[in-house]
């Protein structure tokens, strides 16, 4: 019968035949190798670069333009980070500006009131000690007004003095004349 | 009809075999109609004690048949591209659909096996090889056609090409050093003159596998090649042995032609399973050696 053995037996007898499909031919290798590799040589110069092109373009238009969405972001997020950092320093200032406000506010009322109270205090002592002048004034004005008129009476007693009648006639004559004269 | 014994062992390896002759299949008269040709004895020489002949034979034209049409199928296809983006039209037809299947071993099978980085470098390469076998492969399931890639001799040269080629972009990507690595591995948890022991215990496991990895590509695509044909010719053969059979000879042609007609759909298949299986290998294998650390 015709059993795969049969396949393995070489066929020599044919003409033209070079050996099985299981010989090993080193010109067929050989062979191989130069088809391959001028094959390889023409495609990679005359034909693939042709096909890829376009996909190697588009390739590195979204490689680059994926870089530079990363570097976008990185940058939103670094101006975003920087934004925060500002605002919470303005809000910071804002806070200790007000505060400062506050205290010299403070300050300057409690200055304010302070000063007032100097002022009204001077001033109350002022009118109390021009009051205690003027009647003290005053008092020593009566007093050397009265001198003055127990001086005038005496020597008007003392011009008439013989007389107690005269002498009382003179004294009540002198004040009718103060009573006119005042 | 045919009455006489044939032999079919014989015609299988006749048809498998590569020979000084390209046989067209019919006869005009009594002659069969066949391109034959000798042995060029000035293509012969002899180089380290081996045995060279450089004459072409029927496998050689086929290859220089398929890379001639790869190259101009390829070729047209880039030049129509080109002119259909200069004139900024809608890509259709034929080029189209060459420009996706290119761009698909491209993408899916380098790129995706490689890597965003080292894939494009080694692309004209996987891609080269995939269509060449694929084209190989197809015209060999064309009527007077022969398999190159059926062919041990052939396989064998692109195993040793695509060993070369994982091995030496290994060394240029990783360094003398660092491919040295992948042959001596530096073993985690193991230090000091145990580690080394272990190491160099190593060394020859890992060179037998990175000489097993190509071994096995050129194996599967011949073997997968030639079993088809081997095969359909068996299932062809079945007519000659019980062609004889008086009143079942039409039931016999029509078994077997119906079951040749699946295995040709069958071989088809094969012939772009084929294709895909050694690329992407090989494509993988360069991938693991550009991620080896």
């Amino acid at each position: 019968m015709y059993s795969l053995a049969l396949f393995l037996q070489e066929s020599h007898g044919e003409e033209g035949a070079v050996g099985g499909p299981f010989t090993l031919e080193p010109g067929l290798i050989i062979w191989t190798w130069i088809v391959f590799l001028v094959l390889f040589f023409m495609l990679k110069k005359y034909a693939w670069p042709h096909i890829v092109r376009l996909t190697e373009e588009r390739e590195r238009t979204i490689q680059k333009q994926l870089a530079e969405a990363e570097r976008l972001n990185e940058e939103a997020k670094a101006s975003l980070e920087e934004h925060g950092r500002l605002l919470a320093e303005a809000k910071d200032k804002a806070h200790e500006l007000v505060m400062e406000a506050k205290t010299v506010g403070e300050k300057e009322r409690e200055q304010l009131l302070t000063k007032a109270r100097e002022e009204q205090e001077e001033i109350l002592n002022r009118a109390k000690r021009e009051i205690a002048g003027e009647k003290d004034r005053a008092i020593a004005e009566l007093r050397r007004e009265a001198v003055d008129l127990s001086l005038a009476a005496a020597s008007k007693l003392i011009q008439q003095k013989l007389d107690d009648a005269g002498d009382r006639k003179i004294v009540e004559d002198y004040l009718a004349t103060l009573e006119d004269k005042s | 009809m045919m009455q006489t014994e044939i032999n079919i062992g014989e015609i299988l390896m006749h048809h498998t075999a590569d020979a000084y002759m390209i046989d067209f299949g019919f006869h005009i008269g009594d002659t069969p109609v066949r391109l034959e040709w000798h042995s060029w004895p000035w293509a012969e020489f002899s180089l380290f004690g081996m045995h060279f002949n450089l004459t072409p034979t029927k496998h050689v034209v086929f290859m220089l048949v398929a890379a001639t049409l790869l190259f101009l199928c390829m070729w047209l296809t880039g030049r129509i591209l080109e002119r259909q983006r200069a004139g900024e039209k809608a890509p259709k037809g034929f080029a189209n659909a060459m420009e996706a299947f290119v761009l698909w071993v491209r993408n899916d099978i380098v790129i995706a096996n490689i890597g965003e980085h080292d894939g494009p470098r080694f692309a004209p390469y996987i891609m080269t090889l995939f269509f060449f076998i694929l084209i190989s492969n197809i015209l060999g399931l064309l009527p007077w056609g022969a398999t190159a890639t059926g062919n041990l001799g052939v396989t064998a040269a692109l195993a040793v090409m695509a060993l070369f080629t994982i091995e030496l972009s290994g060394m240029f990507k990783l360094g003398f050093k660092g491919y040295m690595r992948t042959i001596f591995p530096s073993l985690p948890g193991m230090g000091g003159v145990g580690g080394l022991v272990m190491s160099a215990a190593m060394g020859p496991i890992e060179i037998l596998g990175k000489l097993v990895k190509p071994f096995a590509l050129c194996f599967r695509l011949f073997g997968n090649m030639t079993a088809g044909h081997f095969v359909i010719l068996t299932l062809f053969g079945l007519i000659f042995m019980f062609g004889n059979l008086a009143g079942w000879r039409w039931a016999i042609g029509a078994a077997s032609a119906t079951l040749v007609l699946g295995v040709m759909c069958l071989e088809i298949i094969v012939a772009f399973v084929q294709a895909y299986v050694f690329a992407i290998i090989t494509a993988v294998l360069i991938g693991m050696m550009m991620h080896e650390h």
